[in-house]
């Protein structure tokens, strides 16, 4: 019997793929931004925000990651950006070579990549895409105790943003409480609260975003 | 559940080490998981149960899973933390409020293996 050491990260092929699309985005200048939450969250309705407060200074392109349908994908189409779709047929997440395989047929002139992963809290957290920041988002309806109860997704994000804020009146919940949370697991991330429907909170978030893309070209 | 996937990759790298070490057989695979990676270690367990019928590479394969703690430190006063649950942890310094650095818990790793 034999013994060998092998000492191999299990996700190796994964984080190198990451790291081909950095190099890819970044020698053609553009921002990526991972997108999670839970499904319900207001994931596809932030990013549609998000592309008609910006289309007009800022050239976007966007990945969808979905198990089956391209209903949030035609949703961002008729925003008259390029769009292509992942279906990845079952599995719960985005990886760095299905991300990768995406770039081929995406328009990279452009500024901003938006990737919206897979609606789960769970799954994404574990596979790096290789983009620049990874915005989590949380809704009241899901309920205060999520950071705690998912502390592997808060704790991989860059900015949290807290959405259907305009619920608040109606549910329990504890803003202050997800906050302190999410500060002891991620004292970096950064916390806006939105809400996508009544637009309360997008101008913070757009002017955030802007700021982030400035920054990031400085390097 | 994702650990199907990190199942199937644990399974490209045993190939692998299978074809360069010159080994026919794997007995026994010793992985690290941390307890901040993100697996379910029973969850894992089952999903290379499930590939045992279609890959043989781990058709005779034991698995030894190693759970690792969470371990954080602090760069500014040097505190050292650790955390068996990961519901408890929290990436302040206690002493001085700075944010913490994690040195394990977040690996997900194949450690060895026995073959012949």
């Amino acid at each position: 019997m034999k013994r060998v050491v092998v000492e191999k990260k299990i996700l190796e092929r994964n984080d190198e793929s990451a790291k081909k699309i950095r190099e890819i985005l970044k020698n053609k200048g553009v921002f990526a931004l991972n997108f999670m939450a839970s499904p319900g969250a207001g994931k596809t309705t932030i990013i549609e925000k998000t592309i008609e407060a910006l289309k007009d200074n800022y050239r976007i392109s966007y990945i969808d990651g979905d198990l089956d349908t391209d209903r949030d994908a035609s949703r961002i189409k008729k925003l008259g950006i390029d769009v292509v779709q992942i279906n990845t047929s079952g599995a719960c997440h985005l990886d760095a070579d299905m991300v990768l395989k995406a770039l081929k047929q995406v328009s990279l002139d452009c500024d901003i990549l938006i990737i919206e992963n897979v609606g789960n809290l769970v799954c994404p957290a574990t596979f790096d895409v290789g983009a620049n920041k990874n915005v989590v988002i949380l809704s009241v309806p899901e309920g205060d105790d999520k950071v705690k109860k998912y502390p592997v997704m808060f704790n991989v994000a860059d900015v949290v943003l807290l959405n259907k804020i305009d619920l608040l009146k109606f549910l329990d919940f504890d803003v202050e409480k997800v906050k302190k949370e999410l500060k002891e697991i991620n004292p970096d991330a950064d916390f806006i609260e939105v809400s996508a429907k009544e637009g309360y909170g997008l101008d913070r978030w757009f002017e955030y975003l802007k700021n982030l893309i400035a920054n990031s070209s400085l390097l | 559940m994702h650990e199907g996937a990190i199942a199937e990759s644990i399974v490209d790298i045993l190939k692998q080490v299978m074809d360069d070490n010159n080994l026919k057989r794997i007995v026994r695979v010793r992985l690290k998981i941390g307890k901040m990676s993100g697996v379910m270690i029973d969850a894992l367990l089952f999903a290379l149960e499930a590939l045992r019928s279609e890959e043989d590479v781990i058709s005779q394969t034991a698995f030894d899973i190693v759970e690792t703690d969470v371990k954080a430190k602090c760069n500014i006063c040097g505190e050292f933390y650790e955390y068996s649950d990961v519901s408890e942890v929290v990436m302040l310094c206690k002493k001085c409020g700075m944010p913490l650095d994690i040195i394990e818990g977040k690996e997900m790793e194949i450690v060895d293996v026995e073959g012949e």
